[in-house]
């Protein structure tokens, strides 16, 4: 009987499905209160999945002179690492279905192999757009992922552990926003970073490179790359809502404390205008990386016995 | 058994109709037009009419849209790119012709550089006319090329249409 459990696990709930309509939804959130913020109507609320249906049903056009394989895969590496990086983080408030010392790196690692795939798709294809999208998308990788490790290993520190369910556990008795003010900030925007959400949104900016990385992606290869976004978007948010908003020990925490930092995070893309990708840049390692450091040196300090 | 077959395809293909009708991605492309036409599109696009209530995206890029609105004469330097711009987007496509030059050439019909009309380089499935038509009748435009969508052969329920569908009766 348990790899019935084990394949369930995977397929519906807390993997597969659930994570998918729960992406989903979360993206509906995001779309319909940045029209609500705008003064419009918005999108209806099986937007997201009629999008993906139609999508899928699409021709799919593979260019001339690419690599195929990588093509087709990268599409499908990217939402595999999205619903893998799921099965450690504590979605829907629940345990972990896996657990392992140091799985908050694998996590992290799996989840940064979105915006690797995006980039190495946008390199695969010969389009001008493609490439300048790609060469975007991988400089900003570089510069928000190192101070978003950062960033999220603070509450690491002070928990003593490196598995998430540990340092879950630990915050439930500690608002970590409160004693890690500025790693909270960092971890908040550099997630916004990762979506490439409006700030940050240099690598797929429409009105400059067309649609960026994903250009010459017309069917099931947009499909899986939207699908693969909307998986980060719930599992991002868990993990830091987990991390610096006291736990997530419930499903009903869940919703309160994602949903909470998920209109943060839209107040904050309906504000803000585009930067340009030196700015993202000169921000992330100007700023940001000194001051979780500044913030590393604070914690060690008082940590120490 | 083949009932069981039939209403499985059934299913299917509403699942099918309903996903494209409910999320039509579009690109704008002006083959040539005065600027009018476009300005209606944009205005269609801001938030006083909000298109993203019925799915309506803009799309940068031709891989990813699934109608295409026109707008011009289609000179013969925009003919080529139209043309390319066509073969690039992905079946199922749609194509809607906005504006009278965009669907006979308008004032420009039978200068020596244009070519009278969108459908004279692709087929098009819709034509809206106006000079500019307003936002109002864009989106009365793409609600039937939708309608259409959704039963294909079907005749899209318009006096203002009426033979508009049929490339001849427009050349002639």
């Amino acid at each position: 009987m348990n790899w019935f459990f084990v394949l369930l696990s995977l397929m519906v709930f807390p993997g597969g499905l659930f994570l998918l309509a729960g992406g989903m939804a979360y993206e509906w959130v995001d779309r319909k209160m940045l029209a609500v913020f705008q003064n419009r109507a918005g999108p209806r609320w099986f937007q997201p999945l009629a999008d993906t249906v139609k999508l899928l049903i699409k021709e799919e056009i593979i260019p001339d002179k690419v690599n195929e394989i990588l093509f087709i895969g990268l599409p499908i590496a990217a939402l595999a690492g999205g619903l893998t990086a799921a099965l450690y983080v504590p979605v829907a408030g629940l345990t972990p279905v896996y657990s392992f010392p140091g799985d908050l790196i694998v996590t992290l690692y799996l989840l940064s192999l979105l915006t690797l795939c995006m980039g190495l798709a946008g390199a695969n294809t010969l389009d001008r757009f493609s490439l300048i999208g790609a060469t975007r998308t991988l400089t900003q990788v570089f510069s928000y992922e190192a101070p978003f490790l950062l960033a999220m290993l603070g509450p690491a520190l002070v928990a003593g552990s490196w598995q998430i369910s540990d340092i879950n556990a630990y915050a439930g008795g500690h608002w970590l926003i409160l004693t890690q003010p500025v790693g909270f900030i960092v971890a908040v925007i550099g997630f916004m970073g990762k979506l490439v959400m409006p700030p940050f949104d240099a690598p797929e900016a429409h009105t400059e490179i067309g649609a960026g990385a994903l250009t010459e992606y017309s069917g099931r290869g947009l499909a899986f790359f939207h699908l693969a976004k909307a998986v980060e978007l719930i599992v991002g948010l868990s993990l830091v809502s987990a991390f610096y908003l006291g736990g997530l020990a419930n499903p009903l925490e869940f919703l309160v404390k994602t949903l909470a930092l998920l209109f943060v995070l839209i107040g904050l893309q309906s504000l803000l205008t585009r930067m340009r990708i030196d700015q993202t840049v000169g921000m992330w390692w100007r700023y940001g990386t000194l001051v979780v450091l500044a913030q590393w040196l604070v914690i060690i300090l008082v940590m120490r016995p | 058994m083949k009932s069981h077959q039939n209403f499985g395809q059934q299913l299917l293909k509403s699942l099918k109709d309903w996903a494209r009708v409910s999320s039509p991605w579009v690109l704008h492309f002006n083959t040539g037009s005065c600027n009018g036409c476009d300005i209606e599109i944009l205005a269609t696009l801001t938030p006083r009419y909000d298109l993203e209530r019925l799915g309506v995206k803009l799309q940068a890029s031709p891989r990813q849209a699934d109608i295409l609105l026109c707008t011009g004469p289609v000179t013969r330097q925009a003919r080529e790119r139209l043309v390319r711009i066509y073969a690039q987007m992905p079946e199922p496509k749609y194509v809607v012709a906005i504006g009278s030059c965009a669907i006979s050439g308008g004032v420009f019909r039978g200068c020596y550089n244009v070519m009278d009309g969108i459908d004279q380089v692709i087929p098009v499935s819709a034509y809206i006319p106006g000079c500019p038509p307003r936002p109002e009748a864009v989106i009365d435009g793409l609600v039937k090329v939708l309608a259409s969508i959704h039963s294909p052969g079907h005749k899209i329920p318009s006096d203002i249409l009426e033979g508009a569908l049929d490339p001849e009766k427009v050349a002639a």
